[in-house]
Formats: C-alpha cells, sequence, structure tokens
C-alpha cells in the first residue's frame, strides 16, 4: 500500500499444505535492497527459487552498473522471468513494492505468467486476495503518514486473513520510508 | 454460460448484508441484475418484506429466489390466517431454513440474509447458506460482495467471542444512523471491485416506529 513518501508491505505468517499448519513464522515478504521489497505468495518452494534467482540477477546488475535497481526495472525482470516459464509456470504470485527515483513509492503485482499490473493505491494477492480487496478499498486513503500506514495496512491485513482458513498467525509489516525500514510483527488470531 | 442440457442454475450476482442494532435493523442490497457480462437491469430489488418486522434479502439465481420469496409469502399469510398474528422473526428465520432444507438434494440457488426485530424489540441478523443451515448473528454478509464486505464489518463491528460467558449480545452498539453510513461504505467499496454488485442501493430500515426505505446511487461501470 502507498503512503506519504513512504509503503507498506505485509504478509500473514502461516505456513500449510492444505489444512494442516507447517509453520507460524514463514517469510513471505523478501529484501532485494534497502528500498525494493517484493512479496510472494503460492507456492512455498517456488517462491522461494524465485526469490533466489531474483537476488542473484539483481546482485549481477549492482556489479555491471554500480548501483541499485530501480523498481520499474525490477518489476519487468520479474514479468520477463516468469513469462519464460510460460507452459510450466512457477506457482507464484509477486507483490512488488520500492521507492523509485526522488523517493516515489512504486507498487505493482503480477500474476504467476507475469502479467504486469501497477496501481497507485494498493495491491493485494494470495487466498485472501478478495477479502483484502474489500478491506484495502474500505480503510485506504491517499496520502497516509507512516504511522497511520501501519495502522491501516495491518487492519486490512488482519481483518481479512482472520476470515481465510488458509491465512493468519500473524502478520509481518514493513513500513519503509527514504529514511529507514521499520519491520513489525502484528498479532492477530492464532488459528 | 453452459452448453450442457442439463445445468439448470445461473448466478445473477448481487450483494445483500444486513446490520442488527439495539433497536433497528438494516437490510441493503444492491439493485443490479446481470447474467455472464451482462446486465440485464439496473433496477431489480433483492428485498422481500416478508412480514411487518422482517425483511428477506437475496442474493444468487434469481428464478429460484422469486419463487422462495413466493413460498415464503404465502406461508406467512397461512400463518397469519390461522394464528391471528404476523410472524416474528425468530419464527420465519426457522421457516426458511425448513423451506430451504425440503429441497436438500435440488437446492434453492439463494445466498439469503434475513433481517428484523425479534419478539423484544431487539435487531437480529440471521444468516443462510443455499441449503438451510442457519445462524443469528450481529451482522452479515452474502453475494458476489460478501468476501470484500465481511472483513470490514468484522473490523468496525468487532462481535464479542461466543466463547464468552456470560454469553454477550452481538448486536452492534452504533446508532442507526452510523450503521446505515457504515453501510453505504462498504457497499461504495464492493461496488469498486466487484463487476457485478453497483448501479443503485436499496437500505430498508426495521424499527419499532415501522420500516423505511432509502435508495442510493452507486457506480454503474
Amino acid at each position: 500500500m502507498v503512503g506519504k513518501n513512504c509503503f507498506a508491505i505485509a504478509s500473514d505468517r502461516r505456513l500449510g499444505v492444505q489444512l494442516q499448519t507447517i509453520a507460524t513464522d514463514f517469510q513471505r515478504v523478501f529484501k532485494i535492497h534497502d528500498k525494493l521489497y517484493i512479496g510472494l505468495s503460492g507456492l512455498a518452494t517456488d517462491a522461494q527459487t524465485l526469490y533466489q534467482r531474483l537476488v542473484f540477477r539483481h546482485k549481477l546488475y549492482q556489479l555491471r552498473e554500480e548501483r541499485d535497481m530501480k523498481p520499474e526495472t525490477f518489476a519487468s525482470l520479474v514479468s520477463a522471468i516468469l513469462y519464460e516459464r510460460r507452459f510450466g509456470p512457477y506457482f507464484c504470485q509477486p507483490v512488488i513494492a520500492g521507492l523509485g527515483e526522488n523517493d516515489e513509492p512504486f507498487i505493482c503485482t503480477m500474476d504467476c505468467i507475469g502479467a504486469k499490473e501497477l496501481a497507485k493505491d494498493f495491491v493485494v494477492s494470495g487466498t485472501s486476495s478478495e477479502s483484502l480487496y474489500g478491506a484495502c478499498e474500505s480503510m485506504y486513503k491517499p496520502n497516509m503518514e507512516p504511522e497511520e500506514l501501519f495502522e491501516t495496512v495491518s487492519q486490512a491485513l488482519m481483518a481479512s486473513v482472520d476470515r481465510d482458513c488458509l491465512a493468519g498467525w500473524g502478520g509481518h509489516v514493513f513500513i519503509v520510508t527514504p529514511t529507514e525500514v521499520q519491520e513489525r510483527v502484528v498479532k492477530g488470531r492464532m488459528d | 454460460m453452459s452448453r450442457r442440457g442439463d445445468w439448470v442454475y445461473e448466478n445473477n450476482g448481487g450483494t445483500c448484508v444486513a446490520i442488527a442494532g439495539a433497536d433497528y435493523c438494516v437490510v441493503a442490497a444492491d439493485t443490479r441484475l446481470s447474467v455472464g457480462y451482462s446486465i440485464l437491469t439496473r433496477d431489480h430489488s433483492k428485498i422481500c418484506d416478508l412480514a411487518d418486522k422482517c425483511v428477506l434479502a437475496s442474493s444468487g439465481f434469481q428464478g429460484d429466489i422469486k419463487a422462495l420469496h413466493k413460498n415464503l409469502a404465502a406461508r406467512e399469510l397461512l400463518y397469519q390466517h390461522q394464528h391471528n398474528k404476523r410472524m416474528s422473526c425468530p419464527a420465519m428465520a426457522q421457516l426458511l431454513s425448513n423451506t430451504l432444507y425440503y429441497k436438500r438434494f435440488f437446492p434453492y440457488y439463494a445466498f439469503n440474509v434475513l433481517g428484523g426485530l425479534d419478539s423484544e424489540g431487539k435487531g437480529c441478523v440471521f444468516t443462510y447458506d443455499a441449503v438451510g443451515s442457519y445462524e443469528r448473528t450481529g451482522y452479515s454478509a452474502q453475494g458476489t460482495g460478501s468476501t470484500l464486505i465481511m472483513p470490514v464489518l468484522d473490523n468496525q463491528l468487532k462481535s464479542p467471542s461466543p466463547l464468552l460467558l456470560p454469553a454477550r449480545d452481538a448486536v452492534t452498539p452504533l446508532s442507526e444512523s452510523e450503521a446505515v453510513d457504515l453501510v453505504k461504505d462498504v457497499f461504495a467499496s464492493a461496488t469498486e471491485r466487484d463487476i457485478y454488485t453497483g448501479d443503485k442501493l436499496e437500505i430498508v430500515v426495521i424499527n419499532k416506529a415501522g420500516t423505511t426505505r432509502e435508495y442510493i446511487e452507486l457506480r454503474k461501470d
């Protein structure tokens, strides 16, 4: 979700196989560089593999270009990597968030074969995506400061995952501003 | 759309919401009727007044919904003739459940929310699945926009856990106008993201003075 010169990216913490919960501290939001984060929902093994491949590509980019990748460029990279596997896809829906030129927030999401969807307000993915659309649409306001953004994102996330039996066990919220990153674990219904 | 000759249902879309208060009940539904990606009409009511303190909102297959409403209205009239009074909301709730389960093996494709005042004058909302499983709650949403609306109602109306003792009321302490504003807000959000919800919103408020109706414009795209 986009705020005033900042953004928030959040995920739940459950890892499950159908109805069995395997882990309650699973990390789904990964850092690419200080101002670029990617969240990967869907198949856990594909999320981890994709993350490893993207970090690899970004490190190569850093060596060649001697700078960090812009979020828009990174989004195109993710889209290309996903489309390479058009007929045997990675079962992941990424959510990308970063601060671009002049620390302008950038967010986008994709389906599992790389169709990019840019948004100005918020993007969602995962099993609770419909609930998240409803909650975010109701709670979002433009130009929120980091503290208010954190409250809004946490409330929307907790309300939505509480209606989904495959998501939950708390939330992991990152608030990224040009100067710092706040990482918080939100306690919710543990079921 | 189905080519098979035996598929007898169709989803006409739409969303219904009800919220129970201390002495009122708000029942609301959008007025769009759709088939596939087309709109059939922007002006179709999904709400049926069954008794003076009892209102039913249903979304799903309108053919089955029309039949269901007709059935229930007829049964209510019979009850009136036999008992010399109108049916109470909890009684209608049980009747609706039995009517739905009667067709357990060829169900009514109807997702219902029943709202009204119980015999003590307190708001009550009953929520159903297609085959009659029901529960009295403080608020509910059914239909294509229900997954978008329910988390927001959970967040705003914070129902106490049913595990608490002594049992706490699920009805919201909000005032009638606050509840109506909440309903308008959630429908505005659902209209943005759900293609089957929109056009107009019909809000029915039941309290001890009677029943009032209000129409609000929603996005038409």
